[in-house]
């Protein structure tokens, strides 16, 4: 899938990789895709739970070799 | 258990803080159980369902404890948290270090064990911390300070500082109006009414803690000990009936893994239920295969968490508990010093969040 823009969240914990998500979308603009990677097994709650609350869409998720990939569409 | 002696007890004690608390590191870590995590929701993302999962655990707790002493399974004065002595400042200061140290250390005491337990070596390290500073702060360098100068502001009430007490009230008309009030506010949303896992995880937390009491409290009480001739709570560090909380024992473990020779040190109520949360936790994650090693990102996250372990070794100590022994026990027993607590562990954790999203915001 292509991205506008990459977020490298590994070795991150709650509340980080959210936060760092955040000023990343707010860097971006509307209709554009931003990936994630994060090793946290807590952000794919968090991310879901950020998505539904900001409007933010969540395009995929995935888990692999211990990571997890987020890609997330900007309102 | 009346015809037992203190020293015949205390395997039921202790075993019983370890099921107990075994049952709450795997629900916790299969519900995502949080308290951190409920405040990074609600201020973060304006999602309240896990301050609402939370809130539910401090109602069930404190319906649960008001039903024992109601039928005088338990006597909830003899915890530490009801006393006259009201250390204002002490709950206040400890609460907000200790919320500040919780958002950098990626969670209280009790997440620390449930990360641990699932593979986070991050949290091993929160733990030496936590553990380091409590000691510190009970008998310590750190302890002078919160004696000498915390402890000092305090008001010594004419009665108890829990709130039947304070304001005359009967103890089950008040538990039941607050508990329902909570159990309301939590239970009008939808959403958290959809997922069950809001409600196991709330409603176990709660019923660990109940069940908590009831073992140090019932049967581990001891109603005159052949030794001292006074009433006793077997193998209890403070020499009370406790239930749950995540920040002392963590010293007390790391002291008894320390002082292993010295056949004073036993397990305690308190150790007992610090490995209980870990094996729980760490039996969840290998059965779902979810156990997955995890390290230090780098030099300033290694520093976060080490500045995390410590505030919440000294703030746990300070302000008597953290969120699950202030915020959760301590309620349950409806103590105003346990609320002080439980909203300045939500400040301070509310404020180092907004600080950590402005130093983002800095980065390039």
């Amino acid at each position: 899938m292509n991205f506008d823009k990459d977020l490298d969240a590994r070795g991150l914990n709650c509340p980080l990789p959210v936060l760092r998500a955040k000023k990343a979308l707010n860097d971006m603009q509307s209709g554009q895709v931003l990936r994630i990677v994060a090793t946290d097994p807590g952000s794919s709650k968090d991310f879901e739970t950020f998505c539904k609350q900001t409007g933010n869409e969540l395009l995929s998720q995935s888990a692999a070799d211990r990571e997890f990939t987020f890609y997330m569409k900007r309102k | 258990m009346s015809d037992l002696t203190p020293a015949q007890l205390v395997p039921y004690v202790t075993g019983g803080a370890f099921a107990l608390a075994f049952i709450f590191g795997a629900v916790a870590n299969k519900t995502h159980f949080c308290t951190m995590g409920a405040v990074s929701d609600w201020v973060n993302m304006g999602d309240l369902n896990r301050m609402r999962m939370w809130l539910v655990a401090i109602a069930v707790a404190l319906l649960g404890s008001s039903a024992l002493v109601v039928a005088g399974v338990v006597d909830l004065s003899k915890s530490i948290y009801p006393g006259p002595n009201f250390t204002w400042l002490s709950y206040v200061v400890g609460g907000l270090l200790f919320g500040v140290g919780m958002t950098l250390g990626s969670g209280c005491g009790s997440k620390t064990l449930i990360r641990l337990g699932a593979g986070n070596l991050k949290s091993l390290v929160v733990y030496v911390f936590i553990g380091l500073a409590a000691y510190m702060t009970l008998r310590g360098l750190l302890g002078a300070f919160r004696v000498g100068v915390l402890e000092k502001a305090a008001i010594t009430l004419p009665v108890g500082q829990d709130l039947p007490s304070l304001l005359g009230l009967n103890r089950a008309i008040l538990a039941t109006l607050i508990g329902a009030a909570l159990l309301a506010f939590a239970y009008a949303s939808k959403e958290f009414r959809a997922n069950f896992d809001y409600s196991l995880g709330g409603v176990v937390t709660g019923l660990v803690v109940v069940g908590g009491w009831y073992v140090s409290g019932h049967l581990g009480r001891v109603a005159e000990d052949p030794n001292t001739l006074q009433e006793a709570f077997v193998a209890t560090n403070s020499g009370r009936m406790e239930s749950f909380s995540f920040v002392s024992p963590l010293a007390y473990t790391l002291e008894y893994l320390m002082l292993w020779t010295d056949k004073s040190k036993i397990i305690t109520y308190g150790i007992a239920s610090a490995a209980g949360v870990i094996a729980g936790s760490a039996a969840y994650a290998l059965a779902t295969r979810t156990f997955r090693w995890e390290g230090f990102r780098d030099a300033e996250d290694t520093a976060n968490h080490i500045v995390g372990g410590l505030l919440m070794g000294f703030g746990g100590v300070t302000a008597l508990g953290c969120t699950i022994g202030q915020a959760i026990s301590g309620i349950s027993t409806l103590a105003l010093g346990s609320i002080l607590t439980f909203l300045s562990i939500v400040a301070g954790s509310a404020a180092a969040m907004k600080y950590q999203y402005w130093r983002v915001s800095r980065e390039d």
